[in-house]
């Protein structure tokens, strides 16, 4: 029994260690380990989040989703839209100490584009051809053909500017980063895998400097635990946590409850080349079918607004078009002029579980409002990479009805998003995952894409996403927030619409 | 002695054959998953090109046969090849990982000893009393709690209600305390009820009696002569808990944030990290292989019966 006599020993001994944290110290809770430090390699938005303390790129999103000036101050396109001249910022300081020239910005985009290193978002930049000094603090961009989303691409963390002399880093190559060294607030000090990443204030920052010394970003796989750390003091903020406790984090004095904003639109993709699904009627009849404000109320706990476009709102070309109200009256009636009797027309559902805010129940929940018209709807799951193979299955061999999907476009223009709408982007060439074809739709998607005029190219993406619309192509379900809880003692958290939480200002409330 | 001798070295090759087992097994199972990797791995914004690329440095683009060579060939050089998720060498993040994990089950291992055999001899030698029934309803309780609920609690109650222990995270050893009672939890119960068994089988055996009859005092043989007897069944259920300490460990780790080798198996399979996967596989393998050679060679040190040869 001497285990019991030595337990008040053991309070005493971690009592002891429990209040060394300092006063100047920030910590967030994220959900993933950081699986790498190289902006270039990286896929993970909370990630690049982590990576946007220490690295800035020229230029970056405010909270609106309209793109700011970084390190670049301004950047011109010519006529024929084949170059884009960029000034940059003058006075800007690496954390190793070298000052920002055209060099570092030349050399951090050969990298970029170089294929000895792995870059899974090199798409968006592939119209660059090559990049040159056209000063000291000036560069130009040769590019193959018109791409008017790229100023916004380069937002992208993965596009963040890079010094040369970082593969001397310790540890570092060429190939791989893992210590990294930017422009940013913050100057990279540790990771410790599967634990932590912590990050110092950069006193030679050339911009605001932030109020707390050190940030640290603590790993937290699950969701419970995240919250549990803001409840018990020991994180100042947690993202995701559990979308079931929004109300009662809410209500607590003691925690506050931001719903950032999000561009990632949630949807049920429809096998638009399935025999049962390639009449548009059917395609509306499934839209009125679910009832999308009571399942954003009932089990998304209001962390979401239904879809009126195609696209988010944050999104450059946005255009709002309407709602498929729940009616499903109306859906029996589109679904009876196709010529379809009530139980005749079986579909089989797959969502994915934990990828996005509920989206199993939420599936769940569809599949019912699906039965309650006559359409018998099996809903399945499988674990990620499955889910992604069999989605991605050529058109032929795609046997799949109906899947769910979140997209999130990683710079706020619908051209990434446009592409779901894509006759040439289906698998295996691309991820247009309904296999959705309108001729008039491509042709006008592709006048976008290589129009040099904001407010005509925005005007080409209203009149598609009307079409878009109309076609049905997806269930149009909501574009997802982004909830976050912090202390009621810290203030100054917000989110950008790419999914990023914004903290770099954050500090103690009065 | 030389007895010994070739039945450890025995032992010990038997011990290779099996990881090489499991490697086997492991690396055709983890081919036979449905997807491709590649584009896992590559990131949906990749092109093309990027994921061929892939495909070409994770082999994936040579027959199966010829991988499974180049993977046995690189095992036997003690590389275990580079993770697709993070590009850092396997063996080096499993090493990086491998102390928190080591930690924590030796934490949750020595607690549910010092725990589960005194709390089990003791109900035995008072079979039938109210203290048995509450040690054996607590058993129950331990035995078919959830893990995960048993964390999520400890966490409510001792870090946000009390605010004594840290939540989550591995800073200092106040926060291993509620990680290793969540993973010993089952093991104190599953360790306390062996020995109860066990110690019960000894208790009624005529030495005992005659020990007692004797007039040697109660505790003397309860807890040297008797105990010290019922402690080879013990021992094996010791040497399978750590087996399943190891695999509590996936889930104790999430729900802590514990920075260990569970949560980077979880990681890695959802990132279709081959390299990882199988590195993670043919490390756990080896430990539980190495930890049942020890028990087997406690057995001797414990009960004279036991004897190699």
């Amino acid at each position: 029994m001497t285990a019991f006599r030595v337990l008040p020993w053991l309070f005493v001994l971690v009592l002891s260690f429990g209040s060394a944290l300092g006063q100047e110290t920030f910590r967030i809770a994220i959900g993933v380990d950081p699986d790498t430090l190289d902006p270039q390699q990286s896929t993970t938005t909370t990630v690049d989040n982590v990576m946007d303390y220490v690295a800035e790129g020229l230029v970056t999103i405010d909270a609106s989703g309209q793109t700011q000036p970084a390190l670049a101050t301004s950047w011109t396109t010519s006529d024929d839209g084949l170059t884009l001249d960029v000034e940059l910022r003058q006075g800007v300081t690496f954390h190793d100490g070298t000052s920002l020239t055209s060099a570092e910005v030349v050399w951090t985009f050969e990298r970029l584009l170089d294929p000895d290193v792995r870059n899974p978002r090199r798409g968006p930049i592939a119209a660059i051809e090559s990049v040159e000094a056209t000063g000291e603090h000036a560069v130009r961009f040769n590019l193959s053909e018109p791409a008017p989303y790229l100023v916004g691409a380069l937002s992208m963390t993965t596009n963040v500017i890079l010094p040369p002399s970082i593969v001397d880093v310790e540890g570092n190559s060429y190939e791989n980063v893992t210590h990294l060294v930017g422009t940013g607030p913050y100057r990279f000090v540790e990771r410790a895998l599967g634990e932590r990443v912590v990050v110092e204030r950069f006193d030679d920052y050339w911009g605001e400097n932030p109020y707390y010394e050190q940030v640290v970003f603590q790993v937290v796989p699950e969701a419970t635990t995240r919250q549990s750390l803001v409840l018990a003091g020991q994180v100042d903020l947690a993202i995701l946590p559990p979308t079931s406790d929004i109300p009662a984090l809410e209500a607590n004095p003691r925690t506050e409850v931001v719903l950032g904003p999000s561009n990632r639109t949630i949807f049920i993709a429809i096998n638009n080349t399935d025999p049962a699904l390639d009449d548009p009627r059917v395609r509306q009849a499934l839209n009125y079918a679910v009832d999308k404000e009571a399942i954003i109320q009932g089990i998304l706990f209001g962390a979401a607004e239904p879809m009126d476009a195609p696209m988010a709102d944050s999104l450059f070309g946005y255009e709002e078009v309407g709602m498929y109200p729940y009616d499903p009256e109306k859906a029996r009636e589109l679904l009876a002029e196709a010529g379809i009797e009530e139980g005749e027309l079986e579909l089989d559902f797959m969502a994915p579980t934990g990828r996005y805010v509920q989206d199993f129940p939420a599936a769940q929940a569809i599949a019912n409002f699906l039965r309650e018209v006559g359409i018998d709807t099996q809903v399945r799951t499988m674990d990620w990479p499955t889910y992604v193979g069999t989605m991605l299955e050529p058109p032929e061999e795609n046997t799949t009805q109906l899947h769910l999907l979140g997209w999130a476009p990683s710079y706020m223009d619908s051209a990434q998003q446009m592409e779901q709408f894509q006759s040439g982007q289906h698998p295996p060439n691309g991820l247009a995952t309904s296999f959705y074809e309108n001729p008039e739709v491509d042709a006008l998607i592709d006048e976008a894409a290589r129009e040099l005029d904001p407010e005509r190219r925005a005007a080409l993406y209203g009149e598609a996403g009307t079409q878009i619309w109309e076609d049905a192509p997806w269930i149009f379900l909501w574009v997802q927030s982004f909830p976050m809880v912090h202390s009621a003692e810290v203030t100054n958290i917000g989110g950008f619409p790419n999914e990023k939480f914004d903290a770099i200002y954050a500090r103690p409330a009065d | 002695m030389t007895g010994f001798l070739s039945y450890l070295l025995q032992r010990i090759l038997g011990l290779f054959v099996t990881v090489l087992a499991v490697a086997v097994t492991i690396f055709l199972m983890v081919r036979l998953l449905p997807g491709d990797p590649a584009r896992v791995i590559a990131g949906v914004l990749a092109t093309e090109q990027d994921v061929a690329r892939i495909r070409v440095q994770l082999g994936l683009d040579q027959p199966i046969v010829v991988q499974a060579g180049i993977f046995l060939r690189d095992l036997f050089q003690g590389d275990l090849g580079v993770s697709a998720r993070t590009s850092a060498p396997v063996l080096a993040e499993i090493g990086a990982r491998l102390p928190a994990t080591l930690t924590l089950a030796a934490a949750g291992m020595l607690m549910a000893i010092a725990i589960g055999v005194p709390l089990g001899a003791w109900a035995a030698a008072r079979a039938g009393s109210l203290g048995d029934v509450v040690v054996s309803t607590l058993v129950l309780f331990g035995i078919s709690m959830p893990v995960y609920w048993l964390g999520l609690m400890l966490i409510i109650l001792f870090a946000i209600n009390l605010r004594w222990l840290p939540a989550a995270g591995a800073d200092g050893p106040a926060s291993l305390v509620l990680p290793a009672v969540t993973l010993a939890a089952f093991s104190v119960a599953f360790i306390a009820r062996i020995t109860r068994s066990s110690m019960l089988e000894v208790l009624r055996q005529d030495y005992v009696r005659t020990a007692h009859a004797k007039g040697v005092d109660r505790r003397t043989v309860e807890w040297r002569h008797a105990l010290r007897n019922a402690l080879p069944p013990v021992v094996t259920v010791i040497g399978l808990q750590f087996g399943q300490l190891l695999g509590g460990a996936i889930l104790t780790e999430t729900v802590f944030g514990w920075p260990g080798l569970g949560r980077l198996l979880v990681d890695s399979i959802f990132a279709r990290d081959y390299p990882m996967v199988q590195g993670l596989v043919i490390v756990f393998a080896a430990m539980f292989a190495f930890v049942n050679l020890l028990v087997d060679l406690t057995y001797e040190r414990i009960d004279p019966r036991v004897r190699y040869g």
